[in-house]
């Protein structure tokens, strides 16, 4: 009999719960009392006064809350769609071609806003569309659109590409066998694998979008507040726990969407 | 649903379109949760200019938008510090706000502040002062006196909140030692952060955000400003506000009109309108600070025009100042106190 040794696994090392238990623990529990005091019937995020939803309520009725929530589904859900069918092409230009020279570093340069501090970005785009706008006169949503686009490529990116190098070139190798072209290849073979990842792409550049602060804080135009930055400027004043009950709304939506990236992304076994 | 499909279209069109239209708008740039929606909507009836609202978190980010151009705002409220510096880099037209119709509402004592020599560059908006609070529940002795922070009687050590405002806290403790804020007095200085260190121990903590603590008593006295103090009051009756004697920093925050406005004419409509009393009660009634308009108080909650918080007590008076931003050698040396205090 052949005693084959067990292959490495990272769960079967001593103390492996107790660490991953206070990990999460660390990332969720500040969360709690956010949530909690959304809950609250009184004026106070510290004092709890009961419960109710008055404050969901509130939110829900506030004029500025309902069009800066809007604005934000709105630039989100546009920038996340052309960042994602950027990303794709930029996805199958570095997986499905024979490798070249400078491959990596288009990798690099895709995944530039992951690694550039997003203030920097913010100032940049701040100085570059302030010349645009003073020699345009144009002072619309293009700006904002474009730089949420800018940022969120790299999101899309990754898992799309994560799931292109996952799949077999067997299948598309067969497909050209039997004749299909190039274009029929693509629609028939690779895209319907790819869609998963396509859509998890999607999904993370929405929710990264939606929840941007900084780079919007600069960019925006006069009434181009978004949900973010409409709670940044609540902040300086008084808190109420309106903001918490907008804070768990989009954590909600933030949590759900990471969720469904997660089943969709899954590999199959 | 319909409301928001008609949102969600119009945002659309917003999105090709772009471009403002020309008459009877005004696009105002102020801090977050800082301007009445009341006031807008009444301006927006009498004179029929649409106004859109814009906010920001800091004078330096107001800056920096500005600064770089481009912005498409009519108007911003910089706060008195950096009012200066918005003058001396040209963002700024003058408005002539000494010759509009309401100049004669805007009490004497504000119609030539050093920050805006002869008033013409800035409408009045909104002011306050640093100071003290205290619960006189738990101490009941004199409290105008930055010495209920500095050098804290035995009731209220470690039942001390410190606001991380690093200009107000070191400006305050200057003042306190008998100096002025933003001097360069290196001895001075010396002294003044040999206090904050002795002090420090005494506090329980640096933050914002004091109003529900005092409610709920679990902070005793605090360096802080006027408007929290008064709020606090409504939670906690025993909760007072102190004007120290040795001296106290004023702040405001005034309208200015930018130079690259394309709705100049609005702008002015608007700086005008916040001087008449009954607009300015409107916008000390949303934030709950004080304006600068006489007989303002009639058009302010009943709670609120007689507050000794918003209404600075005659014998106060004199003890107030502004200060600008201090001089850069001066910003290193508060911010190596800052630093040492944090520790």
């Amino acid at each position: 009999m052949v005693i084959r040794p067990r292959p490495f696994s990272i769960k079967r090392m001593p103390g492996f719960s107790l660490l991953a238990l206070a990990c999460f623990f660390a990332l969720y529990m500040p969360l709690a009392p956010l949530v909690v005091y959304s809950f609250n019937a009184g004026n106070n995020i510290a004092l709890w006064e009961g419960l109710s939803l008055r404050w969901y309520v509130a939110a829900w009725e506030n004029d500025l809350v309902q069009s800066a929530a809007i604005r934000s589904v709105v630039v989100a859900t546009i920038a996340s769609l052309i960042a994602t069918v950027l990303a794709t092409m930029a996805a199958l230009g570095t997986t499905r071609t024979r490798p070249y020279r400078g491959q990596t570093s288009i990798y690099a340069m895709v995944n530039q806003p992951l690694m550039v501090p997003e203030i920097v970005t913010a100032v940049a785009l701040l100085i570059l569309f302030a010349l645009i706008k003073e020699s345009t006169g144009y002072h619309g949503y293009a700006y904002l659109v474009i730089a949420h686009t800018a940022f969120c490529i790299p999101f899309a990116y990754l898992p799309i590409r994560a799931r292109l190098e996952g799949m077999d070139h067997v299948l598309e190798t067969a497909a050209a066998d039997l004749y299909a072209t190039p274009w029929r290849t693509f629609t028939k073979v690779t895209l319907p694998l790819l869609l998963p990842g396509i859509l998890a792409g999607a999904m993370l550049a929405f929710v990264i979008s939606l929840d941007d602060v900084v780079i919007t804080e600069f960019v925006k135009s006069a009434g181009q507040d978004t949900l973010p930055t409409y709670m940044l400027g609540q902040l300086r004043r008084n808190i109420t726990p309106e903001i918490n009950a907008i804070s768990t709304v989009l954590l909600g939506v933030s949590v759900i969407m990471v969720t469904v990236i997660f089943f969709l992304s899954r590999k199959k076994t | 649903m319909k409301l928001m499909f008609n949102a969600i279209l119009s945002s659309l069109m917003l999105v090709f379109s772009g471009i403002t239209m020309a008459a009877g708008e005004l696009n105002f740039y102020n801090w977050g949760n800082y301007t009445n929606p009341e006031l807008i909507e009444k301006f927006e009836k009498e004179t029929g200019i649409k106004v859109t609202i814009t906010d920001y978190d800091s004078n330096e980010t107001a800056l920096a938008k500005v600064r770089a151009g481009g912005h498409g705002f009519d108007l911003a409220v910089p706060s008195h510090s950096h009012l200066p510096i918005w003058v001396s880099e040209g963002l700024i037209a003058n408005a002539r706000v000494d010759q509009m119709p309401n100049f004669k509402n805007v009490a004497e004592e504000w119609r030539n502040p050093d920050w805006d020599p002869g008033r013409q560059y800035s409408a009045p908006w909104q002011w306050g002062s640093v100071g003290v609070m205290v619960d006189t529940s738990v101490y009941s002795g004199d409290i105008n006196t930055f010495g209920i922070i500095l050098d804290p009687p035995e009731e209220l050590i470690g039942k001390i909140n410190v606001a991380p405002e690093m200009n107000d806290v070191i400006s305050s403790a200057l003042l306190y030692l008998g100096g002025e804020a933003c001097s360069g007095d290196k001895a001075l200085l010396k002294k003044v952060r040999d206090k904050l260190v002795e002090a420090k121990p005494k506090w329980k903590s640096m933050d914002y955000g004091v109003i529900e603590k005092f409610a709920g008593r679990d902070l005793a006295a605090s360096l802080y400003w006027n408007g929290a103090a008064f709020r606090a009051r409504l939670k906690n009756p025993d909760v007072r506000y102190g004007y120290p004697r040795e001296g106290y920093s004023l702040w405001a925050d005034a309208v200015v009109l930018l130079k690259d406005a394309k709705n100049v004419e609005e702008a002015k409509t608007f700086m005008n309108f916040i001087m008449a009393p009954e607009n300015a009660g409107l916008i000390s009634a949303f934030a709950r600070y004080a304006n600068s308009i006489v007989g303002s108080e009639k058009y302010m909650p009943e709670d609120m025009a007689t507050a000794p918080e918003v209404v600075v007590p005659a014998e106060f008076i004199g003890a107030g100042k502004f200060y600008p931003t201090c001089s850069p050698e001066v910003q290193k040396i508060y911010t190596a106190i800052w630093t040492e205090l944090q520790k």
